[in-house]
């Protein structure tokens, strides 16, 4: 008797310490955060925090899994931008719409940035074919003023549109940061989530196996061209989604805001910082990256340099990011 | 037309050769560190600072200004790379984590430069004024000093490669780390020395062009993305290669000037970048290892 109370207190002491718990209260607590703290600012910083989660977890598919170390990510989030709000502007296009046209976009798009990519083995080669795909989006969105306004900007993207839910009534999104939240917060879970589901399929694990040794994949008979094409296509299109939701969010665009290189510098800070490979580690680091200079703001133009400095240290003295140094012991996905 | 096409063709020569400097430092570094600088735009932009440090506001003579500048940031870049890469290299995940340590430095030293000298734009005046006709050509003086400097300073590396016991120190290194360490190479030594060596030159080339261009904290991104397109048309590691690739690209946008509008002059250099990756990613050049 005693003894299978024993077992019983080990069995849910380990469900308790292996289980999904912190997940679960992670999200628990992302749910009623902007109720504890309704405050538009926090919100705001809440909102951007989110967004840079998902954007650099659809990063960290692309190099944490399958090992692509893309230097070009700010193009997908850019197209989704772009895309959307040109033609929410022009054809008068529904911003919820414009998230899916955003995504496949920049689908598209990654198809063309994923071509010279597969003959390409070494991250540096791959990081420089990238970036030279990047600066060509991001030159062209400079020139064609007609279509982007270039550098001006692009200014008087509609916000995203009333919408009506069973339940809550009609949502106004006009000057209202927590419903924005909302729609990220949903976002990041049907994103995070696909990325999390596909991790664990098959397709996870051809993509963990190409990271590995390409060779070993290939002899394995993995297709590593098809399955390099699919894992851009799917990272680019989340990226794309996440750009459109900016576009309609802040409501204005530059080519320097979402197309340069310090894009995709902050995604790849914030997966460092996290833990790249693991799914919570984009997360993770979105937070404390987001939070952290926020709380810097206060040191005015010494905050990119301190940025700096954070990616150094990262790097040299907790390479394997904040999850893993937190959990040391357990299997992280 | 033909006068025009000339010109241009001269300048492109010359900043060809400038090209050619920044993207030999690269080279060299990616030969030996396997490393990816992203920190090389920034060992350019402060050399520009010091140029101007030492000769417009310190008004040194010319030819210690351009020695006190490839020195200083000589001794910054081997700093660096003691401090800040050695810890890494070689180490499990050194293919991602150079990139990423390099972006950092790039970060730091970029708002670094900013905080010291502010964000306005820097002149330092001609070293030596007047110009020359040439062919019919009038050619500054600035511009010569650039082209006889760097042929120069290329000829003097090359010899130095080829001929010195550090010179073969660093082939050995880049040909075969492993080989080399047991011939008693000492590799990080090397690595320091390389490191040193490709910011100098990286500082020469900022201190020639910092009179006809103007100094300022982003004046690195523009070269450093140059810079890359040079190497891997040249093939990346090769010398030759980042030679002759800062010569042809510099040819090739220049004289695209005059077929299309300068705005497009980028979108055709990268376009290129990724056609030669695309087709053949060893370069011109290059050894096979992509």
């Amino acid at each position: 008797m005693v003894h299978d109370i024993k077992t019983r207190v080990a069995q849910n002491v380990s469900l308790f310490a292996n289980g999904p718990w912190l997940s679960r209260s992670v999200v628990l607590f992302l749910l009623a955060a902007p109720l504890l703290a309704p405050d538009p600012y926090i919100v705001h910083i809440l909102t951007l925090s989110l967004m840079y989660a998902v954007l650099a977890g659809s990063w960290n598919l692309l190099c944490g899994y399958a090992g692509i170390f893309s230097f070009g990510h700010q193009v997908f989030f850019g197209i989704g931008a772009y895309v959307s709000a040109i033609m929410a502007m022009r054809m008068g296009t529904s911003p919820w719409l414009g998230l899916l046209i955003g995504g496949g976009a920049a689908a598209l798009i990654s198809v063309v940035v994923a071509l010279p990519c597969l003959r390409l083995r070494a991250a540096p080669y791959i990081a420089i074919a990238t970036l030279g795909m990047a600066e060509i989006s991001r030159v062209v969105a400079q020139n064609l003023v007609g279509l982007t306004r270039g550098e001006l900007g692009l200014w008087g993207i509609p916000g995203l549109s009333d919408i009506a839910l069973p339940l809550a009534g009609t949502i106004s999104f006009t000057h209202n940061r927590i419903a924005y939240y909302y729609v990220m917060f949903v976002l990041f879970l049907l994103i995070t989530g696909a990325i999390y589901w596909l991790i664990k399929s098959p397709f996870g694990i051809a993509l963990k196996s190409i990271r590995e040794s390409q060779d070993a994949a290939e002899s394995l008979g993995v297709n590593v061209a098809l399955y390099k094409i699919m894992v851009f296509i799917i990272s680019a299109f989340f990226a794309g989604v996440v750009g459109s939701f900016y576009a309609h969010y802040i409501l204005i665009l530059t080519p320097s805001s979402v197309l340069s290189i310090s894009v995709v510098v902050e995604i790849i800070t914030i997966t460092l910082i996290g833990g790249l490979g693991i799914i919570w580690g984009p997360i993770a680091g979105a937070f404390i990256l987001t939070f952290s200079l926020e709380y810097l703001r206060f040191m005015g133009d010494y905050r990119l340099l301190i940025y700096g400095a954070i990616l150094i240290m990262i790097i040299l003295f907790m390479p394997e990011g904040f999850v893993r140094r937190i959990f040391p012991k357990r299997k992280l996905d | 037309m033909s006068m025009q096409a000339a010109e241009q063709l001269i300048n492109g020569l010359i900043l060809g050769a400038m090209y050619a400097l920044v993207a030999s430092g690269l080279s060299l570094i990616w030969g030996s560190l396997k490393m990816l600088n992203f920190a090389h735009g920034e060992f350019y932009m402060l050399g520009g600072y010091m140029v101007f440090m030492a000769f417009t506001i310190m008004g040194m003579h010319p030819l210690i200004a351009l020695i006190f500048t490839m020195v200083s940031v000589f001794l910054m870049g081997a700093i660096l790379q003691h401090l800040l890469i050695r810890p890494l290299v070689d180490k499990p995940g050194w293919d991602v984590s150079h990139i990423v340590i390099t972006l950092g430095i790039s970060i730091f030293l970029q708002n670094f430069a900013h905080r010291v000298w502010g964000e306005n734009f820097q002149n330092v005046p001609y070293f030596f004024n007047g110009t020359s006709t040439i062919f019919g050509l009038g050619i500054s003086h600035q511009r010569i000093l650039i082209l006889v400097v760097t042929v120069l300073v290329i000829f003097l590396l090359i010899t130095f490669l080829k001929k010195s016991r550090a010179g073969w120190a660093l082939r050995a290194t880049a040909q075969d780390r492993d080989a080399a360490t047991l011939y008693g190479v000492d590799v990080q030594k090397v690595y320091m020395w390389t490191m040193g060596l490709s910011a100098a030159l990286a500082a020469l080339s900022a201190a020639m062009l910092a009179p006809i261009y103007s100094v300022n904290p982003w004046m690195g991104n523009a070269v450093l993305t140059k810079g890359f397109i040079v190497c891997v048309l040249g093939g990346l590691g090769s010398l030759e290669g980042a030679i002759l690739g800062g010569i042809l690209l510099a040819t090739a946008e220049s004289l695209g000037v005059l077929f299309w509008s300068s705005e497009w002059k980028d979108v055709v250099s990268f376009a290129l970048l990724i056609i030669v990756l695309w087709i053949r990613p060893s370069g011109l050049f290059g050894t096979k290892e992509w």
